[in-house]
């Protein structure tokens, strides 16, 4: 089927197994990890999306990918449901001769080259499904057109001690890039990528296809089909973001973000009006019931939870259940987890529908020293008065 | 068996106060997070029922808004859902009961091939499954099914319809706008019909000047022998908002787990519109006791005892005790409000001192500064 022309397209690249995740990805593909209360990461890029008027959005997952398929359905919670593009899963699908799994980012996108080319697309958006950020992909849509640049990369500034864990991008005075090196040992500039590319359609066809030509290749933008592009002599860009943004592919980075969310003004402000709103897909949950015998400070609570407890600096998700004397401090309890009466959680990641039993204690943090955080793995269940260590994963 | 719904957005408008100002009482926010209109349609979805007709008169602006293309409810506005708004033939618009109401719903109860019509206002709260009293309904070999809760009468509320019951569950009498004694049932405001008799019933009664569904109709037809009324006794929670008193307490209930438990039921889920706010944000000093919050909120003052819809923003030194304070007011700092029904987005200065009384709450309306 052909449709109508469009001016960009976005692909998500959200195949990533997450094994640095843990636990959190043993059943759940990283972009459908729980955030913020309410949200799972894939949210973010997507209602970026939506709010640069970005309406084609193409989904390339191969682990786990029934729950990210059943979370996002038609589309409607981002307003993606629309019939001419909306966002669609691809999965790697069974070709009739040889099927294969995704071998790298950039072969994920080779492989639905037939379904960019129904849309004729001018630009092609390249996103990553494990970072936590609000960006106007118009803006640098714009950036990149009035530059008639081949493909534009977002970057960032990191610190220069940093900067080695990074691919950077070395450019001139016109922020045009004439070097990129992946994780230099002496930086250059730290100008850092973060993974977000406009190409032009029409390049980057040509270099998946010499790219998939090339058996040496791995197939992936960063280490292969940008330093080919650049080497060819095209125009590379580099557009400069600002604003908040975090990869939240660890454990730690997973929990740093989410406490960034808290506080009178947030590291990370979440917070917008219609057109900067970040969309979930919503449950239908009554509002959260907070007891006589509840003390909240410097916490997210969302929807269908019932608090008894004493919570603080600490994100409580929809429909969790937190009994009393319950102590939950420095702490991410993703959605439906039930916490019953005197159970201690501190500086701990627990995962969706786990049930913590009376008196149970998960996680410790001894200030002045380095934080580790505990992990409890999805639907799991920690039996009446068990400790759980600092840093441990369960 | 296949039914249809009607739903009726505007009884009850004239008893809501400054709260139908601007709104049908279909459109009055309940519960931190819903309209009124929530629970019937919401009962009707849960029953597999997706051929909706709601009826209005005025002031149903706010009601299209909320319902938008109904998918939240997973029906479809134009397709499944119709608004019925009154004919434009010259009649002033202004229905005088259901059964004239019902005039305006001919084409659609005429169109649809539904054997039975399921019929409730917006103004009794509950989760019920309509599936189940429509089985009971064919069961009984009855003309119509009146639902009715036990427990509500009291001797001394006119009751729109009440019924008292032998021990063999048959009907011993039945009154409209009685004082019913408190052995007597109270009617839901709910209904099931057949369709083509419900069709019959309007084409006969409204040019003969009856227009009152239960006086004109049920009333008289039952007491000449000619309708055969079943009694389905509802036995779980259900909440009528009739008044601002009863609306104000009844708010007051969803405090209590079991009243929650009972509406709140992840097997008959109330959907609503979905906002997209983010969670609640408890500031250091912010406190909830005894309160029931919806998201988007910032709490950086004090809250007990109330319903607290989306969007509120409480800030430091507030104080919000025995309130309703619904979406988008914020209660300037140091500000003191008690037994308030503060409607949307209402700005109370800081240092206000608003008293209400617990009979008598105060209503502040939509969009007032105070």
């Amino acid at each position: 089927m052909q449709f109508q022309k469009k001016r960009c397209v976005a692909m998500l690249l959200a195949g990533g197994q997450g094994s640095r995740l843990m636990v959190l990805t043993e059943n759940t593909a990283k972009p459908a990890v729980p955030f913020g209360g309410k949200y799972r990461i894939i949210d973010f890029p997507l209602s970026n999306c939506v709010n640069s008027k970005i309406d084609t959005v193409g989904i390339l997952t191969q682990y786990q990918p029934l729950e990210l398929n059943e979370y996002i359905g038609n589309g409607q919670p981002w307003g993606l449901n629309s019939s001419h593009g909306g966002v669609q899963v691809l999965p790697p699908y069974a070709k009739s001769k040889n099927s294969e799994w995704y071998k790298g980012t950039a072969n994920a996108i080779y492989q639905n080259i037939p379904f960019i080319e129904r849309y004729h697309p001018d630009n092609v958006l390249i996103l990553s499904g494990d970072h936590i950020y609000k960006m106007d992909y118009a803006a640098m849509l714009r950036f990149h057109e009035q530059r008639d640049s081949d493909c534009t990369i977002a970057v960032r500034e990191v610190p220069l001690k940093e900067a080695s864990r990074f691919g950077i991008m070395n450019t001139r005075e016109d922020g045009s890039i004439y070097e990129f090196e992946e994780k230099p040992k002496k930086p250059k500039s730290t100008n850092a990528s973060m993974g977000i590319y406009v190409f032009k359609w029409s390049v980057l066809k040509a270099f998946l296809e010499a790219d998939e030509a090339d058996r040496t290749s791995e197939n992936d933008f960063g280490k292969n089909i940008i330093p080919a592009i650049l080497n060819a002599g095209h125009k590379l860009y580099a557009y400069r973001f600002e604003g908040y943004w975090k990869d939240v592919g660890t454990i730690s980075s997973l929990w740093e973000a989410n406490m960034d969310l808290l506080g009178k003004h947030p590291a990370f402000d979440i917070y917008g009006a219609a057109g900067h709103k970040i969309y979930a897909r919503n449950q239908a949950m009554p509002s959260s019931y907070i007891a006589k015998s509840a003390e909240i400070r410097e916490s997210f609570v969302a929807e269908g939870c019932n608090i008894e407890g004493c919570i603080t600096h600490s994100i409580i998700s929809t429909g969790c259940t937190v009994g009393k004397g319950v102590e939950i401090t420095d702490s991410v309890i993703m959605p439906d987890v039930t916490i019953e009466n005197g159970a201690i959680i501190r500086s701990a990641i627990i995962a969706e529908g786990c049930h913590i039993k009376a008196g149970a204690r998960v996680g410790d943090y001894i200030e002045g020293e380095e934080r580790k955080i505990s992990v409890i793995g999805k639907d799991k269940t920690i039996d009446e008065g068990t400790v759980i260590d600092a840093g441990a994963i369960v | 068996m296949e039914a249809m719904g009607i739903i009726f957005s505007n009884i009850y408008d004239s008893s809501m106060g400054e709260l139908t100002r601007e709104r049908t009482s279909a459109s009055i926010p309940f519960g931190s997070r819903y309209r009124q209109i929530d629970f019937a349609l919401s009962n009707m979805a849960n029953s597999k029922i997706s051929n909706i007709g709601i009826v209005t008169k005025y002031n149903y602006q706010s009601l299209m808004d909320h319902l938008g293309n109904c998918e939240e409810w997973d029906l479809k506005l134009g397709e499944g859902v119709r608004f019925l708004p009154p004919y434009a033939t010259g009649h002033t618009g202004a229905y005088r009961g259901k059964l004239e109401a019902l005039q305006t719903a001919m084409p659609v109860l005429g169109r649809c091939d539904a054997e039975y019509v399921v019929l409730s206002d917006t103004t009794v709260l509950c989760a019920i499954n309509f599936a189940a009293v429509l089985e009971e309904h064919i069961a009984s070999g009855c003309d119509i099914t009146v639902i009715a809760k036990a427990g509500r009468a009291n001797g001394k509320t006119r009751q729109p319809l009440a019924v008292k019951l032998g021990d063999d569950g048959k009907i011993v009498d039945l009154a409209v706008d009685y004082c019913a004694p408190e052995d007597y049932l109270v009617g839901m405001s709910m209904f099931i019909m057949r369709r083509d008799k419900l069709i019959q019933v309007i084409r006969e009664m409204v040019p003969h000047g009856k227009y009152h569904l239960e006086r004109d109709f049920i009333l008289p037809e039952y007491n000449a022998g000619n309708l055969k009324v079943n009694v389905y006794p509802f036995h779980n929670v259900a909440l009528f908002n009739q008044s601002v008193d009863e609306y104000f307490v009844n708010n007051m209930k969803l405090l209590d787990a079991d009243v929650r438990r009972s509406l709140f039921r992840s097997e008959i889920p109330i959907y609503t519109k979905v906002r997209d706010a983010v969670p609640t944000l408890f500031g250091y000093h912010g406190q909830a006791a005894n309160c029931l919050i919806a998201d988007g909120c910032h709490l950086f003052g004090k809250a007990e005892n109330s319903v607290i819809f989306r969007e509120v923003d409480i800030e430091d030194g507030a104080e919000v005790r025995d309130s309703i304070i619904m979406q988008g007011s914020k209660i300037g700092a140091g500000a003191s409000i008690r037994y308030c029904i503060l409607d949307k987005n209402v700005t109370i200065r800081p240092g206000t001192k608003l008293l209400g009384s617990i009979d008598h709450p105060l209503v502040v309306d939509k969009g007032d500064t105070v």
